[in-house]
């Protein structure tokens, strides 16, 4: 399907051209429509004092950033966010990894299982967080019944400081392991037999193997897993939003804070403002993360 | 396959004419729009609202939004160049960001001619319909004015046997309380938590607003404040010894509370009365209706306590304000039920209602109206004590800080004293950065 086999051998000019054109451009304004330009839109607005419900703004410079960087709320909600995201990937990943070395074999009833694995990723952020509620209600939720069978006094999930951030953890880890397990599925289906051949031949422990063969080679599609799900979760709002509400200072997030700022408070210009600071944030992260998915694939493929 | 399309063509050329005369028809009577929070009194509007299009002729729609979306599609529809509603029954924080954006219609020259405004409650007027309070400046008119009270369990209060142990440990009567202190004392007699029965209920949810309007009114009682109105100083009034000592009695009471106190919205603290386990129940008396329903004789209503003869209670309730941005025409003809639903027998229709409570004092002093139900001599008793939240336009922002920093202080985050501090720093940042404090 190149140019050159096209009748007439036209090249890039001419109908082939244009009919190229014609294929890309519905995608192409959709994508200036829907991200392009609400991208620069919010970055214009985050130097005005557009309001939500007031017609017209005025320029107001930077005094938007400055109230982001001056106000506590938002380097609160930031430390939020970032120790979210660091314990949902990391108990994710780990969790995924291992239930796919435990999954990694034939066995009956392996489809079956699977499936039934993958249902908290096909809901609705908003449907399973509203789902936990129920689970997690104080006096009726099925949780805590389950918990004071044992004798225990059940935590009060949904009001108690200590519990949650952790309840909205529980959720989205409940909701993302399956993503991490078919990555890890797909990794370990990567790595080459006969390297592992080599290795019984060679006598090598089972950790041996573990170490130096399934880690280093399922490392890139982990990390990129990783990646993907911090990306991800840095945007944290639909469970916290159904367990908590957007202004629990146990749990808002840096997306609960825009919400709360924009629509709320009415202040279109400061949310901008917070949604630009965050998308810096997550370009800065994923460069970092991509950057070192390179590393890696460059040290891989030194070692091949 | 010319068969199927020849027999759709004549059938989708009926269909488009049907709808755009239709629409034409929906167009050219566009009933009065009213838009309100979804809950009985709108239904209760909605009723009564067929006695104005009997003697008007003017149809009217209440459109009934979820509480949890209400504020948010309110404010997204003003951001259009007109909105759906003609009417909005509004909030009373709304007011200050409805009069000073443009998108209430301000009522001050039309109202005091319209409505026998000496007939309602000077309360009720100042925080529901004027901006500034006091200042004389009407953006809204009476809708439904409500007030935080108690409910309590009227059962136990009348056993014999509750009411002698409690003589014997206190030294007098079992009886509604009447001072926060008192009211402590019936919450420790009948917290039992090992037979699932808890003292009291507290508005203390995180939410929206409910924390602030139940912490509120121990603020004011105890001779504390939000801050000053007119130049807008915080420092000095929430940060004070007087509310940090409020806060902290109001913390206490947490002990006596069911699971979860800490974080109990208006729909958790009705639960915990109705459940049967709790003894006091704070609550807007706009649930009071559903209670004694639900409850029957068992359930008993009072007034806010006092603390050191001040008694302070939390405004509820909405105004009905006409949008700045539909045409004058719709306008007038939303003045015409405005002036239609506050004369005094359109509200003896309203007060006979689900929670349609009204603001008119003839009414409020009516014996008839003191005994038509359990709830409303509580209810009438409670007006003259009402105060409110900041309604300044940033009165989200402020509410928003409170919420959260008042949680800290519940939560054993922070102490009471150091909640308020750091509040009233945010509080006073908020109100210098909108340009109202100097």
């Amino acid at each position: 399907m190149t140019t050159a086999a096209a009748p007439g051998g036209g090249g890039r000019s001419g109908s082939g051209g244009w009919g190229a054109a014609a294929v890309v451009a519905p995608a192409l304004i959709l994508l200036i429509a829907f991200n392009v330009f609400p991208l620069f839109y919010n970055l214009i607005l985050s130097f005005t004092s557009a309001e939500l419900g007031v017609e017209g703004w005025t320029w107001v410079g930077t005094r938007n950033y400055q109230r982001v960087f001056e106000r506590p709320e938002y380097s609160a909600a930031l430390r939020t966010t970032a120790l979210f995201v660091f314990l949902a990937v990391v108990c994710e990943l780990a969790l995924g990894f291992v239930l796919a070395l435990a999954l990694h074999r034939r066995f009956a009833g392996k489809t079956a299982l699977l499936t039934a694995l993958l249902i908290p990723m096909m809901l609705p952020p908003a449907v399973m967080g509203l789902y936990a509620n129920l689970l997690y209600d104080g006096d009726y939720g099925l949780l805590n019944q389950i918990i004071s069978g044992f004798g225990v006094a059940p935590p009060q999930w949904r009001t108690d400081p200590a519990w949650k951030l952790t309840a909205v953890l529980i959720v989205d880890v409940w909701m993302w392991t399956p993503f991490m397990l078919l990555i890890s599925l797909a990794a370990l289906g990567s790595v080459p037999r006969h390297l592992y051949e080599a290795a019984e031949v060679d006598r090598a422990s089972a950790w041996m193997v573990f170490r130096r063969i399934t880690i280093p080679l399922c490392a890139p599609l982990l990390a990129l897993a990783a990646l993907l799900r911090t990306t991800d979760a840095l945007k944290q709002f639909d469970i916290v939003m159904a367990i908590t509400g957007p202004n629990d200072q146990a749990t808002q997030t840096v997306s609960a804070l825009l919400y709360q700022g924009l629509f709320a408070d009415g202040k279109v210009g400061r949310g901008s403002a917070y949604a630009c600071v965050v998308l810096v944030l997550v370009i800065a992260l994923a460069t970092v993360c991509t950057r070192y998915l390179d590393w890696l694939a460059r040290r891989q493929g030194r070692g091949a | 396959m010319s068969t199927f399309s020849s027999l759709c063509r004549p059938a989708l050329r009926c269909l488009a004419g049907i709808a755009a005369v239709a629409g034409l028809a929906a167009g050219d009577s566009k009933p009065l729009t009213i838009w309100w929070a979804q809950w009985a009194p709108a239904d209760g509007l909605q009723q009564l609202s067929e006695d104005f299009t009997k003697s008007t002729g003017i149809a009217v729609k209440v459109h009934q939004i979820p509480w949890s979306s209400y504020q948010d599609q309110v404010f997204l529809a003003f951001g259009n160049k007109t909105t759906e509603f003609d009417i909005v029954v509004g909030d009373s924080q709304w007011i200050g960001r409805g009069a000073t954006k443009g998108l209430y219609l301000n009522l001050t020259s039309w109202l005091p001619g319209a409505v026998d405004l000496k007939a309602q409650n000077p309360q009720v007027l100042r925080y529901l319909c004027e901006y500034p309070g006091g200042s004389g400046n009407y953006w809204a008119a009476p809708c439904e004015s409500d007030a935080v009270g108690f409910s309590y369990r009227a059962d136990w209060f009348a056993d014999p046997a509750e009411k002698s142990a409690f003589k014997a440990k206190f030294n007098r009567d079992l009886a509604p309380p009447a001072t926060w202190a008192e009211f402590k004392d019936v919450a420790v007699f009948f917290h039992r938590p090992e037979q699932k029965r808890f003292g009291c209920a507290l508005l203390t949810g995180r939410g929206y607003d409910s924390l602030v309007m139940g912490f509120q009114q121990l603020l004011w009682a105890w001779g504390g404040s939000w801050g000053d109105p007119a130049t807008f100083k915080v420092t000095g009034k929430l940060d004070s010894p007087q509310a940090a000592a409020a806060l902290g009695f109001f913390k206490e009471l947490m002990a006596f509370g069911p699971a979860g106190a800490t974080n109990l919205d208006y729909g958790k603290s009705l639960e915990a009365f109705t459940n049967g386990s709790t003894a006091m129940a704070m609550n807007y008396f706009a649930f009071a209706p559903g209670i004694a329903k639900q409850m029957g004789d068992k359930a008993g209503f009072f007034v806010m306590p006092t603390q050191d003869g001040r008694r302070t209670i939390s405004l509820g309730g909405q105004g009905l304000s006409i949008s700045a941005k539909v045409p004058v025409e719709r306008q007038e003809q939303a003045k015409k039920f405005i002036a239609w639903f506050l004369t005094e027998p359109v509200q003896r229709q309203w007060i006979t209602k689900d929670a349609g409570f009204t603001a008119n004092t003839a009414i409020l002093k009516s014996e008839a109206f003191r005994k038509a139900a359990p709830y409303n001599a509580a209810f009438a008793d409670s007006l003259d004590s009402l105060q409110d939240f900041w309604n300044v336009p940033v009165y989200n922002e402020l509410l928003a800080a409170a919420q959260k920093r008042l949680g800290e202080a519940l939560d054993g985050v922070k102490t009471p004293a150091a909640a308020l501090t750091e509040l009233a720093k945010e509080h006073q940042d908020i109100l210098t950065d909108a340009g109202l404090a100097k």
